[in-house]
């Protein structure tokens, strides 16, 4: 299925795995969103540099995907910032700067976009696993499980058009996990049964997976990413 | 009882509305936290699984979420934080006293107590 790919945090981390992913498995063009131009490394990535959680950003990014002429076959709302505290301590731009971007951004992309996908085209929500509950992050777990309340209706209200799923990442090996400190990550590492993080690749193995065919009975869904953690 | 009984509003599908039930939601929990009173959300079953649309669907899972952590973060402080989710034709008492039953509560934390059968043969949230 020929056709481009919206995906968004696609400057770093999981993104640009995603992003890479889907340029090297093709026939996809992949529109990165925050992708500088000096980043985009393949011919098949299209970079758009958009602030989402502003008035005009995701009809900045349907601009840009009519502009490439090519039919939207999937959307991969990815982008995704953490302002931790305890829930005692937290101020009120933290909780409301984390909900903007990993929610309101995402859902705001999706409303925009999703007049323009194809029958049988595939959105992934990238969720986490603190989805599920995680110290210090009451704003994250909600933005997160918002995530997966969208994904939920979106799948409801776009199929059998458009199938919808979420991703839940657990600790997987980014720079946003390079700015926990080392002894609680180790500690962290210790709890999951496969004893390791995860790769951003890892991630975008089961993006690829959810967006092509092969997964074409599936919506709804979460699927963790989390190497047993939510077990153990 | 001390502590919050929170009930989700009902919001339309656009981002402002939605945002600003899940802010009320954050600004009472906070305060709860802070006196280390107990926090009990309440949300619809039909929420949990996206069927009323997205607006009140990101509301319903985000305090669930939301409501996981805070008991995490509870845990120790001795206050808890849980879920009620009802079915459209529950008995609301029904409802309000499950919620009080959970804000009472020692030890029972992180839990959805769902009232109703309506969630039966359904996914887990």
């Amino acid at each position: 299925m020929n056709g481009s790919i919206v995906v968004t945090g696609a400057a770093r981390g999981i993104g640009r795995a995603i992003a890479e992913k889907l340029a090297s498995t093709g026939p996809f063009t992949v529109i990165g969103v925050d992708l500088a131009p000096e980043l985009a490394l393949s011919e098949q990535i299209t970079p758009v540099q958009v602030d989402l959680t502003s008035e005009d950003g995701p009809a900045t990014v349907r601009e840009a995907v009519e502009r490439m002429g090519l039919p939207l076959i999937g959307l991969v709302n990815n982008a995704g910032i953490t302002r931790d505290a305890r829930l005692v301590n937290m101020t009120d731009g933290d909780f409301r700067s984390v909900l903007d971007v990993n929610l309101g951004a995402a859902y705001r992309l999706s409303a925009e976009l999703a007049a323009l996908m194809q029958d049988g085209s595939a959105m992934v929500n990238i969720a986490s696993r603190a989805y599920l509950g995680n110290f210090g992050q009451y704003n994250y777990s909600m933005s997160k499980g918002g995530v997966v309340g969208m994904t939920r209706a979106l799948a409801l209200s776009l199929a059998p058009h458009i199938r919808v799923n979420a991703i839940a990442p657990g600790l997987i090996s980014s720079e946003m996990s390079m700015g926990i400190p080392e002894e609680i990550r180790d500690k962290m590492v210790d709890a999951i049964p496969l004893d390791r993080m995860g790769t951003p690749d890892e991630v975008a193995n089961t993006v690829w997976w959810l967006l092509t065919p092969l997964s074409s009975y599936i919506t709804g869904e979460v699927i963790v990413v989390g190497g047993g953690r939510s077990l153990s | 009882m001390s502590g919050v009984i929170h009930w989700a509003r009902d919001v339309t599908d656009t981002w402002d509305d939605i945002r600003s039930e899940l802010t009320r939601a954050f600004e009472v929990s906070r305060a709860a936290a802070k006196a280390e009173d107990p926090i009990v959300y309440v949300v619809r079953q039909d929420d949990l699984l996206g069927r009323r649309g997205p607006g009140n669907a990101m509301v319903a899972t985000g305090l669930l979420s939301a409501a996981r952590t805070a008991a995490l973060e509870g845990v120790g402080k001795g206050w808890t934080a849980n879920v009620v989710a009802y079915d459209e034709d529950a008995d609301l008492a029904s409802v309000e006293a499950w919620a009080m039953r959970l804000a009472d509560s020692e030890g029972v934390t992180g839990e959805l107590v769902r009232i109703g059968p309506g969630h039966l043969g359904k996914a887990l949230p």
